[in-house]
Protein backbone atom coordinates (compact mmCIF):
# COMPACT_ATOMS: atom_id res chain seq x y z
CA UNK A 1 0.00 0.00 0.00
CA UNK A 2 2.67 1.97 0.84
CA UNK A 3 4.63 1.56 -2.20
CA UNK A 4 1.73 2.03 -4.07
CA UNK A 5 0.92 5.52 -2.61
CA UNK A 6 4.63 6.16 -3.37
CA UNK A 7 4.44 6.11 -7.33
CA UNK A 8 0.79 7.56 -7.30
CA UNK A 9 2.48 11.01 -5.79
CA UNK A 10 5.83 10.67 -7.95
CA UNK A 11 3.62 10.26 -10.50
CA UNK A 12 1.60 13.37 -9.74
CA UNK A 13 4.82 15.59 -9.27
CA UNK A 14 6.12 14.28 -12.73
CA UNK A 15 2.59 15.26 -14.21
CA UNK A 16 2.56 18.34 -12.67
CA UNK A 17 6.10 18.85 -13.35
CA UNK A 18 5.77 18.20 -16.91
CA UNK A 19 2.49 21.13 -16.88
CA UNK A 20 4.63 23.63 -15.44
CA UNK A 21 5.29 26.28 -18.26
CA UNK A 22 8.68 28.29 -17.92
CA UNK A 23 8.59 31.91 -18.97
CA UNK A 24 11.28 33.86 -20.31
CA UNK A 25 11.75 37.42 -18.64
CA UNK A 26 14.96 39.27 -20.58
CA UNK A 27 16.81 42.38 -18.80
CA UNK A 28 18.06 44.18 -22.16
CA UNK A 29 18.40 47.96 -21.68
CA UNK A 30 17.83 48.28 -18.12
CA UNK A 31 14.06 46.91 -18.93
CA UNK A 32 12.51 43.70 -17.87
CA UNK A 33 10.75 42.47 -20.99
CA UNK A 34 8.20 41.75 -20.85
CA UNK A 35 6.81 44.35 -17.98
CA UNK A 36 4.38 42.16 -16.94
CA UNK A 37 3.39 38.22 -16.52
CA UNK A 38 0.26 36.09 -15.62
CA UNK A 39 1.59 32.83 -14.61
CA UNK A 40 0.70 29.19 -12.67
CA UNK A 41 1.45 28.16 -9.49
CA UNK A 42 4.40 26.01 -10.29
CA UNK A 43 5.60 27.59 -13.16
CA UNK A 44 8.95 28.78 -13.68
CA UNK A 45 10.20 32.26 -14.31
CA UNK A 46 13.67 32.44 -16.42
CA UNK A 47 15.95 35.76 -16.02
CA UNK A 48 18.22 35.96 -18.93
CA UNK A 49 20.62 39.36 -18.97
CA UNK A 50 20.84 40.39 -22.43
CA UNK A 51 23.03 43.18 -21.41
CA UNK A 52 26.49 43.87 -21.45
CA UNK A 53 26.70 44.27 -18.18
CA UNK A 54 25.09 42.95 -14.44
CA UNK A 55 21.62 42.64 -13.33
CA UNK A 56 19.50 41.10 -10.75
CA UNK A 57 15.99 40.25 -9.96
CA UNK A 58 14.75 39.75 -6.44
CA UNK A 59 11.15 40.22 -5.37
CA UNK A 60 10.29 40.50 -1.02
CA UNK A 61 6.70 39.20 -1.24
CA UNK A 62 6.34 36.62 1.36
CA UNK A 63 5.28 33.81 -0.05
CA UNK A 64 7.64 33.41 -3.28
CA UNK A 65 10.55 35.34 -2.04
CA UNK A 66 13.43 35.22 -4.12
CA UNK A 67 16.95 36.82 -4.82
CA UNK A 68 19.30 35.40 -8.27
CA UNK A 69 22.44 37.54 -6.49
CA UNK A 70 24.31 39.56 -9.08
CA UNK A 71 23.79 37.97 -12.75
CA UNK A 72 26.61 38.67 -15.29
CA UNK A 73 26.50 39.80 -18.92
CA UNK A 74 24.57 36.92 -20.61
CA UNK A 75 23.64 34.47 -17.78
CA UNK A 76 20.45 32.92 -17.20
CA UNK A 77 19.01 31.86 -13.73
CA UNK A 78 15.47 30.05 -13.07
CA UNK A 79 13.11 30.37 -9.99
CA UNK A 80 10.06 28.97 -9.48
CA UNK A 81 6.76 30.38 -8.65
CA UNK A 82 5.14 29.57 -5.18
CA UNK A 83 2.21 30.99 -4.30
CA UNK A 84 -0.61 32.46 -5.82
CA UNK A 85 -0.62 36.55 -5.58
CA UNK A 86 0.78 39.25 -7.20
CA UNK A 87 3.94 40.90 -6.92
CA UNK A 88 6.70 42.87 -7.84
CA UNK A 89 10.29 41.82 -8.93
CA UNK A 90 12.83 44.77 -9.34
CA UNK A 91 16.33 44.70 -10.03
CA UNK A 92 18.44 45.38 -7.10
CA UNK A 93 21.26 47.08 -9.05
CA UNK A 94 18.87 49.40 -11.55
CA UNK A 95 15.21 49.90 -9.40
CA UNK A 96 13.74 51.49 -12.41
CA UNK A 97 13.46 48.09 -14.12
CA UNK A 98 10.11 46.71 -12.59
CA UNK A 99 8.56 43.59 -13.79
CA UNK A 100 4.54 42.45 -12.05
CA UNK A 101 3.69 38.61 -11.70
CA UNK A 102 0.52 37.50 -11.68
CA UNK A 103 0.28 34.40 -10.19
CA UNK A 104 -2.98 32.50 -10.30
CA UNK B 1 1.49 76.30 -13.46
CA UNK B 2 4.49 75.03 -15.80
CA UNK B 3 5.97 78.78 -15.27
CA UNK B 4 5.70 77.97 -11.38
CA UNK B 5 8.05 75.27 -11.99
CA UNK B 6 10.74 77.51 -14.06
CA UNK B 7 10.07 75.19 -16.76
CA UNK B 8 11.37 77.12 -19.40
CA UNK B 9 9.27 78.18 -22.55
CA UNK B 10 12.61 78.05 -24.23
CA UNK B 11 12.45 74.33 -23.76
CA UNK B 12 8.98 73.85 -24.63
CA UNK B 13 9.20 75.44 -27.62
CA UNK B 14 11.97 74.12 -29.22
CA UNK B 15 12.13 70.00 -27.70
CA UNK B 16 10.65 69.45 -30.97
CA UNK B 17 14.08 70.54 -32.80
CA UNK B 18 16.06 68.15 -30.75
CA UNK B 19 16.92 65.44 -33.01
CA UNK B 20 15.43 61.87 -32.04
CA UNK B 21 18.80 60.25 -30.52
CA UNK B 22 19.56 63.85 -28.59
CA UNK B 23 15.55 63.95 -27.24
CA UNK B 24 16.24 61.71 -24.02
CA UNK B 25 18.61 64.33 -23.03
CA UNK B 26 16.02 66.94 -22.24
CA UNK B 27 13.99 67.50 -19.22
CA UNK B 28 10.18 65.97 -19.45
CA UNK B 29 7.84 68.89 -19.44
CA UNK B 30 6.23 67.96 -16.47
CA UNK B 31 7.25 66.97 -13.13
CA UNK B 32 5.93 63.63 -12.09
CA UNK B 33 3.36 64.47 -9.07
CA UNK B 34 1.41 61.48 -7.02
CA UNK B 35 -2.14 61.68 -6.93
CA UNK B 36 -2.97 62.16 -3.45
CA UNK B 37 -0.55 65.35 -3.62
CA UNK B 38 -0.88 67.19 -6.88
CA UNK B 39 0.75 70.67 -7.47
CA UNK B 40 -0.87 73.72 -6.59
CA UNK B 41 0.27 76.91 -5.74
CA UNK B 42 -0.48 77.18 -2.08
CA UNK B 43 1.26 74.16 -1.49
CA UNK B 44 4.66 75.08 -3.49
CA UNK B 45 4.03 78.31 -1.38
CA UNK B 46 3.66 76.54 2.07
CA UNK B 47 6.45 73.58 1.23
CA UNK B 48 8.51 76.78 0.60
CA UNK B 49 7.87 78.40 3.71
CA UNK B 50 8.57 75.14 5.89
CA UNK B 51 11.47 74.14 4.10
CA UNK B 52 13.17 77.62 5.25
CA UNK B 53 11.83 77.84 8.50
CA UNK B 54 14.77 77.15 11.50
CA UNK B 55 11.73 76.32 14.19
CA UNK B 56 11.43 72.98 12.72
CA UNK B 57 14.32 71.98 14.44
CA UNK B 58 15.03 71.26 18.01
CA UNK B 59 17.84 74.31 18.44
CA UNK B 60 15.70 76.71 16.48
CA UNK B 61 18.44 77.37 14.04
CA UNK B 62 18.67 74.71 11.40
CA UNK B 63 15.87 74.53 8.24
CA UNK B 64 16.14 72.18 5.57
CA UNK B 65 17.85 74.89 3.53
CA UNK B 66 21.08 74.65 6.00
CA UNK B 67 22.34 71.54 4.46
CA UNK B 68 20.56 71.87 1.25
CA UNK B 69 20.41 75.51 0.16
CA UNK B 70 19.47 76.94 -3.35
CA UNK B 71 22.41 79.57 -2.59
CA UNK B 72 24.80 75.95 -2.49
CA UNK B 73 23.80 73.72 -5.38
CA UNK B 74 21.10 72.80 -3.01
CA UNK B 75 23.82 71.10 -0.62
CA UNK B 76 25.70 72.75 1.67
CA UNK B 77 29.31 72.46 0.13
CA UNK B 78 31.33 70.29 3.45
CA UNK B 79 32.20 66.98 3.01
CA UNK B 80 29.75 65.51 5.48
CA UNK B 81 27.25 67.83 7.94
CA UNK B 82 30.01 68.86 9.99
CA UNK B 83 29.20 71.53 12.61
CA UNK B 84 26.12 71.76 10.57
CA UNK B 85 24.17 69.52 11.82
CA UNK B 86 22.36 69.93 15.67
CA UNK B 87 24.74 71.35 17.77
CA UNK B 88 27.74 70.59 15.44
CA UNK B 89 26.55 66.74 15.12
CA UNK B 90 28.21 65.24 12.32
CA UNK B 91 26.06 63.33 9.59
CA UNK B 92 27.53 60.58 7.88
CA UNK B 93 27.21 61.23 4.50
CA UNK B 94 27.55 64.41 1.86
CA UNK B 95 24.22 66.24 2.08
CA UNK B 96 22.77 64.89 -1.46
CA UNK B 97 21.50 67.49 -3.78
CA UNK B 98 17.23 68.31 -3.93
CA UNK B 99 17.55 69.08 -7.18
CA UNK B 100 15.61 66.90 -9.87
CA UNK B 101 14.96 64.69 -6.88
CA UNK B 102 11.17 64.83 -8.27
CA UNK B 103 12.28 62.41 -10.84
CA UNK B 104 14.12 59.90 -9.09
CA UNK B 105 12.02 57.09 -7.86
CA UNK B 106 14.46 56.11 -4.98
CA UNK B 107 15.47 58.83 -1.86
CA UNK B 108 18.68 59.46 0.09
CA UNK B 109 22.13 57.71 -0.54
CA UNK B 110 20.76 54.79 0.12
CA UNK B 111 17.32 54.74 -1.75
CA UNK B 112 15.81 53.77 1.23
CA UNK B 113 12.59 55.18 0.60
CA UNK B 114 10.86 56.04 -2.40
CA UNK B 115 8.74 59.25 -2.76
CA UNK B 116 9.88 62.87 -1.52
CA UNK B 117 6.65 63.21 1.00
CA UNK B 118 8.11 59.40 2.66
CA UNK B 119 11.73 61.68 2.70
CA UNK B 120 10.60 65.07 3.54
CA UNK B 121 10.56 64.09 7.40
CA UNK B 122 13.29 61.77 8.06
CA UNK B 123 15.79 64.97 8.47
CA UNK B 124 13.57 66.51 10.85
CA UNK B 125 14.03 63.55 13.24
CA UNK B 126 16.96 62.51 12.60
CA UNK B 127 19.98 63.51 15.70
CA UNK B 128 22.49 64.34 13.50
CA UNK B 129 19.91 66.77 11.86
CA UNK B 130 17.63 68.99 13.25
CA UNK B 131 16.69 66.50 15.90
CA UNK B 132 13.24 67.61 16.50
CA UNK B 133 10.56 64.15 17.41
CA UNK B 134 7.41 65.08 15.41
CA UNK B 135 5.57 64.28 18.42
CA UNK B 136 6.70 67.30 19.69
CA UNK B 137 6.71 69.51 16.17
CA UNK B 138 3.27 68.54 15.19
CA UNK B 139 1.79 70.23 18.43
CA UNK B 140 4.38 73.31 18.16
CA UNK B 141 3.15 74.17 14.33
CA UNK B 142 -0.23 73.63 15.20
CA UNK B 143 -0.23 76.41 17.69
CA UNK B 144 1.10 78.72 15.07
CA UNK B 145 -2.10 80.35 13.49
CA UNK B 146 -0.22 81.57 10.31
CA UNK B 147 0.65 77.99 9.61
CA UNK B 148 -3.36 76.83 10.14
CA UNK B 149 -4.55 79.06 7.71
CA UNK B 150 -1.90 78.09 4.82
CA UNK B 151 -2.72 74.20 5.21
CA UNK B 152 -6.43 74.81 5.53
CA UNK B 153 -5.43 76.96 2.36
CA UNK B 154 -3.60 74.17 0.94
CA UNK B 155 -4.86 70.79 1.90
CA UNK B 156 -8.84 72.27 2.71
CA UNK B 157 -9.51 69.12 3.98
CA UNK B 158 -7.14 69.17 6.56
CA UNK B 159 -9.61 72.06 8.10
CA UNK B 160 -6.18 73.73 9.24
CA UNK B 161 -5.18 70.83 11.16
CA UNK B 162 -1.37 69.99 10.79
CA UNK B 163 -0.49 66.17 10.91
CA UNK B 164 2.57 64.41 10.08
CA UNK B 165 1.03 63.60 6.61
CA UNK B 166 0.24 66.95 5.63
CA UNK B 167 3.73 68.27 7.03
CA UNK B 168 5.53 65.51 4.43
CA UNK B 169 3.02 66.61 1.30
CA UNK B 170 3.86 70.39 1.59
CA UNK B 171 7.47 70.26 2.13
CA UNK B 172 7.65 67.32 -0.75
CA UNK B 173 5.57 69.64 -3.41
CA UNK B 174 7.95 72.87 -3.05
CA UNK B 175 10.74 69.91 -3.12
CA UNK B 176 9.19 68.64 -6.42
CA UNK B 177 9.72 72.37 -7.91
CA UNK B 178 13.44 72.40 -7.76
CA UNK B 179 14.34 70.97 -11.21
CA UNK B 180 17.10 72.03 -13.39
CA UNK B 181 16.83 75.11 -15.70
CA UNK B 182 18.64 75.26 -19.10
CA UNK B 183 22.46 74.69 -19.44
CA UNK B 184 24.32 75.26 -23.00
CA UNK B 185 24.06 71.37 -23.12
CA UNK B 186 20.26 71.35 -23.64
CA UNK B 187 20.92 74.43 -26.05
CA UNK B 188 23.40 72.39 -27.74
CA UNK B 189 20.83 69.17 -27.57
CA UNK B 190 18.43 71.51 -28.84
CA UNK B 191 20.26 72.02 -32.03
CA UNK B 192 22.23 75.41 -30.99
CA UNK B 193 25.75 73.62 -32.00
CA UNK B 194 27.37 76.52 -30.97
CA UNK B 195 26.51 76.38 -27.60
CA UNK B 196 28.92 73.66 -26.36
CA UNK B 197 32.62 74.59 -27.01
CA UNK B 198 34.91 72.08 -28.95
CA UNK B 199 36.46 70.50 -25.98
CA UNK B 200 32.88 69.76 -24.63
CA UNK B 201 31.40 68.41 -27.57
CA UNK B 202 34.67 65.96 -27.28
CA UNK B 203 34.19 65.33 -23.51
CA UNK B 204 30.00 64.91 -24.55
CA UNK B 205 31.51 61.84 -26.64
CA UNK B 206 33.95 60.21 -24.46
CA UNK B 207 31.17 60.10 -21.76
CA UNK B 208 29.15 58.15 -23.84
CA UNK B 209 31.92 56.22 -25.33
CA UNK B 210 35.52 55.67 -23.76
CA UNK B 211 34.79 56.74 -20.34
CA UNK B 212 31.37 54.96 -19.95
CA UNK B 213 30.06 57.41 -17.80
CA UNK B 214 26.68 56.58 -19.75
CA UNK B 215 26.48 53.09 -18.24
CA UNK B 216 24.68 54.72 -14.83
CA UNK B 217 24.57 59.06 -15.66
CA UNK B 218 22.48 58.30 -18.30
CA UNK B 219 18.75 60.73 -19.20
CA UNK B 220 18.14 63.92 -18.85
CA UNK B 221 19.04 63.75 -15.10
CA UNK B 222 22.41 62.15 -15.91
CA UNK B 223 21.55 59.61 -13.47
CA UNK B 224 19.05 56.43 -14.03
CA UNK B 225 18.70 55.70 -10.35
CA UNK B 226 21.32 52.44 -10.16
CA UNK B 227 22.93 51.84 -7.32
CA UNK B 228 26.23 50.89 -7.15
CA UNK B 229 29.27 50.44 -4.99
CA UNK B 230 32.20 52.50 -6.47
CA UNK B 231 34.87 51.23 -4.68
CA UNK B 232 35.80 54.22 -2.33
CA UNK B 233 36.20 53.62 1.65
CA UNK B 234 33.62 50.85 2.29
CA UNK B 235 33.36 47.68 3.49
CA UNK B 236 36.51 45.52 2.93
CA UNK B 237 38.62 49.10 3.42
CA UNK B 238 37.79 49.30 6.76
CA UNK B 239 34.75 51.76 6.13
CA UNK B 240 31.69 51.53 8.10
CA UNK B 241 29.61 52.79 5.35
CA UNK B 242 27.98 49.73 3.98
CA UNK B 243 25.04 51.55 2.03
CA UNK B 244 22.15 50.35 0.86
CA UNK B 245 23.49 46.77 2.78
CA UNK B 246 22.23 48.53 6.18
CA UNK B 247 18.66 48.98 4.32
CA UNK B 248 18.04 45.10 3.77
CA UNK B 249 21.21 43.08 3.69
CA UNK B 250 21.09 41.92 0.19
CA UNK B 251 24.49 41.22 -1.38
CA UNK B 252 23.91 42.93 -4.15
CA UNK B 253 23.81 46.17 -2.12
CA UNK B 254 27.07 45.89 -0.06
CA UNK B 255 28.73 49.38 -0.56
CA UNK B 256 26.48 50.58 -2.72
CA UNK B 257 24.93 54.11 -3.22
CA UNK B 258 22.35 56.20 -5.65
CA UNK B 259 23.79 57.02 -8.58
CA UNK B 260 23.76 61.08 -8.11
CA UNK B 261 22.50 63.74 -10.78
CA UNK B 262 25.37 65.59 -12.90
CA UNK B 263 23.15 68.33 -13.59
CA UNK B 264 24.50 71.59 -12.01
CA UNK B 265 27.55 69.88 -10.72
CA UNK B 266 29.88 72.67 -10.49
CA UNK B 267 28.02 74.28 -7.98
CA UNK B 268 27.59 70.90 -5.28
CA UNK B 269 31.60 70.03 -4.75
CA UNK B 270 32.56 68.09 -3.04
CA UNK B 271 31.20 64.85 -4.24
CA UNK B 272 30.53 61.15 -3.48
CA UNK B 273 28.26 60.06 -0.79
CA UNK B 274 31.15 60.69 1.25
CA UNK B 275 32.40 64.00 -0.07
CA UNK B 276 35.71 62.86 -0.36
CA UNK B 277 36.35 63.96 -3.63
CA UNK B 278 36.83 67.67 -3.77
CA UNK B 279 36.36 68.34 -7.72
CA UNK B 280 35.04 67.42 -11.38
CA UNK B 281 38.85 66.24 -12.18
CA UNK B 282 39.21 63.90 -9.63
CA UNK B 283 35.52 62.69 -9.62
CA UNK B 284 35.92 61.87 -13.23
CA UNK B 285 39.64 60.38 -12.38
CA UNK B 286 37.49 58.26 -9.86
CA UNK B 287 34.72 57.07 -11.61
CA UNK B 288 36.39 56.78 -15.29
CA UNK B 289 39.79 54.96 -14.17
CA UNK B 290 38.33 52.07 -11.91
CA UNK B 291 37.69 53.75 -8.29
CA UNK B 292 40.21 54.77 -6.25
CA UNK B 293 41.58 51.72 -5.06
CA UNK B 294 43.32 48.62 -6.77
CA UNK B 295 41.77 46.44 -3.87
CA UNK B 296 39.75 43.67 -4.20
CA UNK B 297 36.74 45.62 -2.71
CA UNK B 298 34.05 43.48 -1.94
CA UNK B 299 31.25 43.84 -4.10
CA UNK B 300 33.12 46.37 -6.03
CA UNK B 301 30.72 47.06 -9.78
CA UNK B 302 32.03 45.68 -12.69
CA UNK B 303 31.27 49.27 -13.95
CA UNK B 304 34.29 50.19 -12.00
CA UNK B 305 37.47 49.34 -14.35
CA UNK B 306 40.16 51.21 -15.57
CA UNK B 307 39.11 53.35 -18.89
CA UNK B 308 42.62 54.39 -19.28
CA UNK B 309 41.06 57.66 -19.62
CA UNK B 310 44.38 60.04 -19.99
CA UNK B 311 44.61 63.83 -18.71
CA UNK B 312 43.12 64.83 -21.99
CA UNK B 313 40.34 62.94 -21.77
CA UNK B 314 39.65 63.85 -18.18
CA UNK B 315 39.88 67.40 -19.33
CA UNK B 316 37.18 67.44 -21.72
CA UNK B 317 35.08 65.09 -19.81
CA UNK B 318 34.74 68.14 -17.40
CA UNK B 319 34.39 70.70 -19.97
CA UNK B 320 31.57 68.72 -20.65
CA UNK B 321 29.98 68.40 -17.29
CA UNK B 322 30.37 71.87 -16.97
CA UNK B 323 28.16 72.40 -19.39
CA UNK B 324 25.64 71.02 -17.32
CA UNK B 325 25.47 74.19 -15.25
CA UNK B 326 22.47 76.16 -15.91
CA UNK B 327 21.48 79.31 -14.12
CA UNK B 328 19.90 79.33 -10.45
CA UNK B 329 16.10 78.81 -10.74
CA UNK B 330 14.20 82.02 -10.23
CA UNK B 331 13.20 81.91 -6.27
CA UNK B 332 12.58 84.49 -3.44
CA UNK B 333 14.00 82.97 -0.24
CA UNK B 334 11.17 83.91 2.13
CA UNK B 335 12.83 86.03 5.32
CA UNK B 336 9.25 86.45 7.17
CA UNK B 337 7.18 83.35 8.44
CA UNK B 338 3.74 82.51 10.15
CA UNK B 339 3.05 83.46 13.27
Amino acid sequence: MKTILKTLLISLAIAASANAANHLVDQKGKTFIPHALTVAVGDTITFKNSDPFAHNAYTDDEANEFDIGMQAAGAENKVTVKAAGTFSVECAIHPNMLLEVTAK
Amino acid sequence: MLIKLGLSALLLSTAMYATEDMKKWLRPAEVPQPANNKLTPERIELGKLLYFDTRLSSSGKISCATCHHPKQGWTDLIPTSKAVGHEGAVGPRNSPVVLNTAYQNRQFWDGRVRTLEQQALGPIEADVEMNMPLDVLIPKLNKIKGYQKLFAKAYPESKGVITNDYLAKAIASFERTVVSTIAPFDKYAMGEKGALSKSAKKGFELFKGKAHCIDCHDGFNFSDGSFHNIGLNDGDLGGKELGRYLVKRRAAWYGVFKTPTLRDITKSAPYMHDGSVKTLTEATHVCGNGGRYEHNVKNKSTFMVDRKLTKSDISKITSFLKSLEGPDMKLKIPTKFPQ
